[in-house]
Formats: C-alpha cells, structure tokens, sequence
C-alpha cells in the first residue's frame, strides 16, 4: 500500500551532518574537540566549528536519544541568524543529505528538486522495477 | 525471460518536502504490500522518528473501486 509518513528529523549519522555543516558554508572539526565559551570555558564535543565571532559551535552525541545535539554559549551566540534557525538550517539540509543518499543507494533517481518560496524542498525520485 | 523494456516495468516515485524546520513528508507512490514499508523503513532509520503514517489517497481510491466492481460480479 502506498503510504504517507512525517518523520521529524534527528542528527543520527554522522557524515551527513558534516556535510550539512559544509553546505551551509561553515567548516566543520570532525575530531572530538572543545566548544569554547564564556571566560574560556570549555565542553567536549564529536564535532565543533569554530566561528570567526562569539562562542563556538559544537555537536554532541547523546546515547539516549542516539543522535546528535547542538551545544553552544548562548550567551556568546553573535551569528546573524537565531540559534534555532541556525539548527533549522542544518536539520534542513541534513534531512536532504539523508534523503538523496539513502534513495540513491536504492536504485532512485532525482526526476525533480525546487526550493519552495516558504523555505520547503521538494524533491521527487523515482526507480523502474523489473 | 525476454526484457519487456521501461514501459512494461512499474515505476516507484517517492515524493519528499522537506520543510524549513528539517520535518521531512514522504508519499510513497507506486509500492504495493510489504515492499512499501521495506522501502522506507531504511530511510526512516537514518532520518528519525515516524511521527504519522497514514494511507495515501490512491489507497482509498483502488479500495473504492473494488466496493464498486464486487456487488457488480455477483449480480
């Protein structure tokens, strides 16, 4: 049966997170490093990006939920973006690094992909069986 | 078996929006029985947690259709 699902994405894997982080213009630190924050405290992390201003950014894995989280000094964050939209951005385009991946590894092939005007993608792939 | 070529072979089409907050929608079309959920249970791994699956409108139309055709065949 055909079917209609909505998963609300969690950073599990990796390697598309990296890439989310690279797709987005940042540079990611894939070695377990230190988050700096206030008065140079600091918090150990999988992976972390350092920023030209304010306190850095890492990503943390949590055995309980089994995926990564955001781990930063808020009270340093000086991006020109929120917090939440920045964790937006990067569950944005990991969900479409999970998706092209894991559709292509199947046999699909991208027919169709568009941004949409209210920040959506949409992305249509298809695969002939035998 | 002689290859009958694409036009005799099925086709899959998985349709995504992926929405500004990272929540991804997924209609899965074309995919009878269990090979729809073998499909994406793959994909739904690496994503995250399912938080509603429900039928897609065709389901109900090919339902429909056979509450139409199996009063018509005893008759």
């Amino acid at each position: 049966m055909s079917h209609f699902s909505t998963v609300k994405t969690q950073l599990r894997k990796k390697e598309f997170l990296k890439q989310a982080l690279i797709d987005l213009g940042y540079v990611p630190n894939e070695r377990e490093n230190l988050v700096r924050g206030y008065r140079g405290q600091t918090v150990k992390a999988e992976m972390t990006v350092e920023m030209s201003k304010g306190a850095d950014i890492g990503f943390r894995w949590n055995p309980g939920s089994k995926s990564y989280e955001l781990v930063t000094d808020l009270d340093l964050w000086k991006q020109t973006i929120p917090v939440e939209r920045f964790l937006a951005q990067v569950t944005q385009r990991y969900a479409l690094n999970t998706v092209l991946d894991s559709t292509a590894q199947e046999g699909f092939q991208v027919s169709e992909q568009k941004n949409n005007l209210d920040g959506s993608i949409e992305l249509v792939v298809t695969r002939w069986d035998p | 078996m002689r290859d009958l070529g694409p036009s005799y072979m099925p086709q899959r089409t998985l349709r995504f929006k992926i929405r500004q907050d990272g929540r991804v929608e997924e209609t899965v079309e074309g995919l009878v029985g269990e090979a729809c959920i073998d499909l994406t249970e793959k994909l739904e791994d690496a994503l995250g947690t399912v938080e509603r699956r429900e039928p897609t409108s065709d389901t109900f139309l090919r339902e429909k259709v056979q509450n139409q055709t199996i009063p018509a065949e005893i008759h």
